[in-house]
């Protein structure tokens, strides 16, 4: 085959935009466990290992450019190259939220017990995890199934943000605060607010999962229905 | 007969053009189940293919895919071969430029050619402009009709002060935009351009390559090229000739490069076959 170089060189590309996946997922699996069980030392594990993330993701966008440059591909190979310059980006995000969950956990009792934190973190790193798959194996009809997870995903968040915020709201029209209790209010109020960034940063990972599938698919068959 | 049609015959040449966005589907040169034989050998095999007016058409393909040989069918060069045939329609304004009362020289006033390496006559870059006006008795203002044609091929600021000169003398660049000087003096229609920058340095390409950009404004071009990268800036339409002389592939440039149709021609412009 002409060009095995440059053939080569793309097939890494593939190869190493996987392993970037598998360690960000990785690292988000961490990072949910950190957040349910309050682990400090776990958390700062993850938010450390975010350089290596970083490092890697600028290692692979330089690689994207120097193949543009060198060895102007055209068509599915022009394909392969940016949407991988753009699904790493979506990797970067991802391990960038995982970071923020990581340190959401509190010491004591980790998340909010109105919100399933790991059922909702394993249905979005799965999302992940599939469109990664669909992206390595080109497979279409894996990314429209990433997309219709989205929509559940959406779904539950809402529902668990509200359950939250409605429990919240519940106690404080049922209770009088004394000055000693307006410090346990407090408490929750923080309870709360970082149960919700938690819900918010797991539905920005489907988002992510979400952009991978749609860059994938038009790659594969230059369908743009899942961009947008 | 349409006033195209006779133009072929007689020595008239349309004096009437229209911008290159004015219209942008009307077809100019158009052929049907074309084939074309060097004796027992097929060189171009049923093609069909419509040439849009006032855009810049590439035509690419490996080495002896035929390309050259549609190229050069389109105003007649291969009738100087004798054993060239050319079978089907080929058609310039609806008359096929192989009809019996067709003037091939009246056809190549109106259809151009620039070929791949520099040919300026061993004259003055005046009389090399000039040279096919005097021939076709052109008795208008001469002085002005050269610089235009300079102009054209952006090359009168580089020249105007040295018309006299040999266009031997100019580096091969220069003399590239001479001969398309020469080529767009008697106002024809369509240009061909064979491989026109494959001789040059990438600066002298360069300049080639915007100048066939902004000749799109007023004429057809048709360009063989080698180049691939060359074909997908410079072009509006992309014809991919693969082996056997068939056409297997025209369409949009922008859509061969990013999203051909023929995965043959994905395996070519990819640089998997060929």
């Amino acid at each position: 085959m002409p060009r095995e170089e440059f053939q080569r060189q793309l097939d890494t590309l593939r190869d190493d935009v996987v392993a970037m996946g598998d360690l960000v997922l990785t690292r988000y699996d961490e990072a949910i466990e950190a957040a349910a069980t309050g682990d400090a030392g776990r958390a700062n594990r993850v938010i450390e290992g975010d350089a290596d993330v970083n490092e890697r993701y600028l290692e692979l966008e330089e690689r994207c450019t120097q193949i543009i440059a060198l060895q102007q591909p055209v068509a599915g190979d022009l394909r392969l190259v940016t949407a991988s310059f753009k699904i790493i980006t979506d990797l970067e995000r991802i391990a960038d939220l995982a970071t923020n969950l990581a340190s959401y956990g509190r010491p004591d009792s980790g998340i909010h017990p109105d919100v399933d934190v790991r059922d909702l973190a394993g249905d979005a790193g799965e999302m992940v995890s599939m469109a990664l798959a669909a992206y390595e194996d080109e497979d279409p009809e894996a990314c429209f199934i990433v997309a219709d997870q989205d929509d559940a995903l959406d779904e539950r968040c809402e529902r668990a943000s509200k359950r939250v915020v409605r429990g919240l709201l519940d106690r404080q029209a049922a209770e009088t605060h004394s000055v000693d209790e307006s410090d346990a209010f407090a408490a929750e109020l923080d309870e709360v607010s970082r149960a919700l960034l938690t819900v918010r940063d797991l539905e920005r990972v489907g988002d992510h999962a979400v952009n991978i599938a749609a860059r994938t698919l038009y790659m594969i068959e230059t369908d743009d229905a899942l961009l947008y | 007969m349409s006033t195209s049609e006779e133009s072929l015959i007689t020595t008239e040449v349309s004096s009437e053009r229209t911008g290159r966005s004015d219209r942008p589907d009307a077809t100019v040169l158009a052929a049907r189940d074309l084939d074309v034989y060097y004796g027992d050998d097929r060189a171009l095999a049923s093609v069909d293919v419509e040439i849009p007016e006032h855009k810049v058409t590439a035509i690419i393909g490996p080495s002896g895919c035929g390309k050259s040989t549609f190229l050069r069918c389109i105003n007649r060069m291969n009738d100087q071969i004798a054993v060239c045939r050319v079978d089907g329609d080929l058609s310039f304004h609806g008359k096929n430029v192989y009809d019996d009362d067709v003037d091939p020289v009246a056809l190549r006033r109106r259809v151009g050619m620039v070929f791949q390496k520099p040919n300026p006559f061993p004259k003055s870059i005046y009389d090399n402009v000039a040279y096919g006006l005097k021939i076709q008795g052109f008795d208008g203002d001469m002085d002005a009709r050269v610089e235009e044609a300079l102009r054209g091929a952006a090359l009168w600021g580089e020249v105007k002060d040295q018309l006299d000169s040999s266009g031997l003398d100019l580096s091969g660049g220069q003399q590239q935009r001479l001969c398309i000087a020469r080529a767009i003096a008697p106002d024809p229609e369509v240009i061909l351009m064979d491989e026109p920058t494959s001789a040059l340095d990438p600066v002298a390409a360069s300049k080639i390559e915007d100048l066939i950009d902004e000749l799109a404004e007023q004429y057809t071009v048709v360009i063989v090229t080698h180049n691939m990268q060359q074909a997908a800036r410079i072009s509006d339409k992309t014809a991919v000739f693969l082996t056997g002389g068939k056409l297997v592939e025209f369409d949009d440039t922008a859509k061969v490069f990013e999203n051909p149709d023929e995965p043959r021609v994905e395996e070519y412009i990819t640089g998997k076959f060929g």
